[in-house]
């Protein structure tokens, strides 16, 4: 299995010299398998760029198919949804699928987002490309195309979004973010069955250690909460991902420098444009 | 007066080694008076500098802010709930738009924070929020500024504003289409749709209102998203070229044209080449064309 990162950035994208390295934007990550089977979980600005990308293959003739995993409905993780060109290009099968926020559903949130006031695409219906929009239940497994996903709620401040285990070609890739846990040394039990024994482990890090104190209930976590879940459930690599709009190049060099230093296993940070072999 | 561009892009921010030079984050601009009075253009995505440069310098103090949008897309809007002076109690946030009475501009702001989008609602947000409904034509006051609402063509309305004090004016017409081929209405466009001799009517006199508005303005700021042979592909998507602005700007009698809200796909260097070229045209034409790059501040009024 192949991992491609598109975008990294917490929250809000940010522009400029001091966030080239790691990359400004915000979440977005694809999978393919060894067949070319593809994967996508969530839509921040990092999809305008996957979009580039499929637009030269069979995605820029209508000819693409594609299943994309939303976490949650923070605008961070679908404002790239408008912008995905794929989407424009009839004869494209393209479905998402997410849990329903409280009180809404997956597809009326999506259309809010694109209501006639907010854009110029005035509705789901207007998009081009053939798209299904699939409410999922957190804890019930997945088939779609050749990857096997396991799905849990976990807790992001006053909402829940939904974790991933994803295994494809005999590899585990556990995707945990955004997410908060009460105690950043108590991952919840879902997080670590998740990511047992995963040979990658990507977690929500926004926050350096010294940080989390004002920030606690902000629905993120501290790099210590990425090490709690990684070291309980004996992922084998781990992953800092979802990096704050505040952390420049040179300040995620540290939390990775300091990270590095008593890690039983190897730890990056996640960086755009990046590809990892499995 | 002078204006700081703190957002220069159009459609969404495009972080990257491409827009390191020009910037990418989206439409904001910041218009100060002499005495210091300020009133923001647009809350996109340069809102967040823009709020955290306020709350640096105004040493936390409570303070009111008046912002003017030209509509609600979210380019224009994306920014307010990162706006820190927002979070600060004592904060008072004046909002204007012309959203429509239907629809309502408080719902539509507090839509964009709703628990599905944002962490915060915004009747949890310290400042307190007010909502004013602007009209085109109808003038009102900010402290010193006179301000001018005026008419645009965008899908779902739009609307620019002059702002004169200090003895000088600017405009900011973003987003808009030029007034010819299409009308934008309430409904989709997935192409252009024939013109009714009543939408030729409506766009001849949107553009003379412009025209007329925009009269001896010293300085405007203009949606010129698209190079030409773009706007070819994608007419009905409600965006200028430098040269329709260029031909208001030049029948108006403005001094400088600044062009705005840039593509998503026009790297630092296409910015580069559209900037000389069109400062050529500019120039020709018997106006100054500069083209607005994150971070810039403009001196409003004619050179001493
Ligand atoms: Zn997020
Ligand atoms: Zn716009
Ligand atoms: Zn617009």
């Amino acid at each position: 299995m192949r991992l491609r990162f598109w975008g990294v950035r917490g929250s809000f994208a940010m522009c400029g010299r001091n966030f080239l390295r790691y990359g400004g934007n915000t979440p977005c990550v694809e999978l393919l398998t060894r067949d070319g089977e593809r994967l996508v979980i969530d839509l921040g600005t990092g999809a305008t760029e996957l979009a580039k990308h499929l637009m030269k293959t069979e995605f820029g003739k209508g000819k693409g198919r594609l299943n994309i995993l939303l976490s949650h409905t923070h605008l961070d993780h679908i404002q790239g949804l408008p912008f995905f060109a794929p989407f424009f290009i009839p004869g494209n099968r393209i479905r998402i699928l997410g849990a329903d926020p409280a009180g809404s559903t997956l597809e009326a949130t999506l259309q809010n987002q694109l209501a006639p006031c907010y854009s110029p695409l005035e509705g789901l219906e207007n998009l081009n490309a053939y798209v299904t929009i699939d409410s999922i239940v957190p804890g019930t497994t997945l088939e779609l195309d050749g990857f096997h996903v396991q799905t849990a709620a976990v807790p992001h401040g006053n909402m829940w979004t939904t974790a991933f285990r994803i295994t494809a070609d005999d590899h585990v890739v556990t995707f945990l973010s955004d997410v908060e846990y009460a105690q950043p040394d108590q991952p919840s039990p879902e997080a670590i069955a998740l990511a047992q024994g995963a040979d990658l482990l990507i977690h929500d890090a926004m926050h350096a250690d010294h940080e989390y104190g004002h920030r606690r209930g902000w629905g993120h976590s501290p790099v210590a909460a990425a090490f709690a879940v990684a070291r309980a459930a004996g992922a084998k690599r781990l992953i800092l991902y979802h990096h704050s709009p505040d952390a420049t190049d040179a300040m995620i060099d540290a939390v990775v420098a300091d990270a590095q230093k008593d890690s039983p296993i190897p730890v990056f940070a996640a960086a755009e444009g990046t590809y990892l072999e499995l | 007066m002078d204006i700081t561009f703190w957002g220069v892009r159009g459609s969404y921010p495009v972080p990257g080694a491409a827009t390191v030079r020009y910037g990418g984050q989206t439409s904001c601009v910041e218009v100060r008076a002499d005495s210091g009075a300020r009133v923001i253009l647009d809350a996109g995505t340069g809102l967040r500098a823009l709020g955290q440069r306020i709350s640096r310098t105004g040493g936390g103090v409570p303070a009111r802010h008046h912002i003017l949008l030209s509509h609600v897309h979210w380019d224009h809007i994306q920014g307010l709930p990162f706006f820190e002076p927002a979070y600060v109690p004592g904060t008072q946030i004046a909002v204007y738009s012309s959203v429509a009475a239907a629809d309502e501009l408080r719902p539509v702001i507090a839509g964009i924070t709703r628990h599905e989008f944002f962490p915060m609602p915004l009747e949890s947000v310290p400042a307190q929020f007010e909502f004013h409904e602007v009209e085109p034509g109808l003038g009102f006051t900010i402290d010193e500024f006179q301000v001018m609402p005026i008419a645009l063509n965008h899908p779902f309305g739009a609307v620019g504003y002059r702002i004169t004090a200090d003895g000088s004016s600017v405009a900011y017409i973003a987003d808009t289409a030029p007034f010819t081929e299409v009308l934008h209405k309430r409904h989709f466009l997935n192409g252009l749709e024939p013109l009714t001799n009543e939408d030729r009517a409506t766009l001849g006199q949107l553009r003379a209102d412009l025209v007329r508005s925009l009269r001896d303005c010293d300085t405007v700021v203009y949606d010129t998203h698209f190079l030409p042979h773009e706007y070819e592909k994608f007419p009905h998507y409600g965006h200028s070229t430098p040269d329709h602005g260029l031909e208001i700007c030049a029948e108006s009698g403005v001094r400088c044209l600044v062009l705005y809200h840039h593509a998503p796909s026009h790297d630092d260097d296409m910015m580069d080449d559209l900037a000389a070229d069109y400062r050529q045209k500019g120039a020709a034409a018997g106006v100054d064309i500069v083209t607005a790059r994150e971070g810039m501040v403009l001196a409003v009024g004619a050179p001493a």
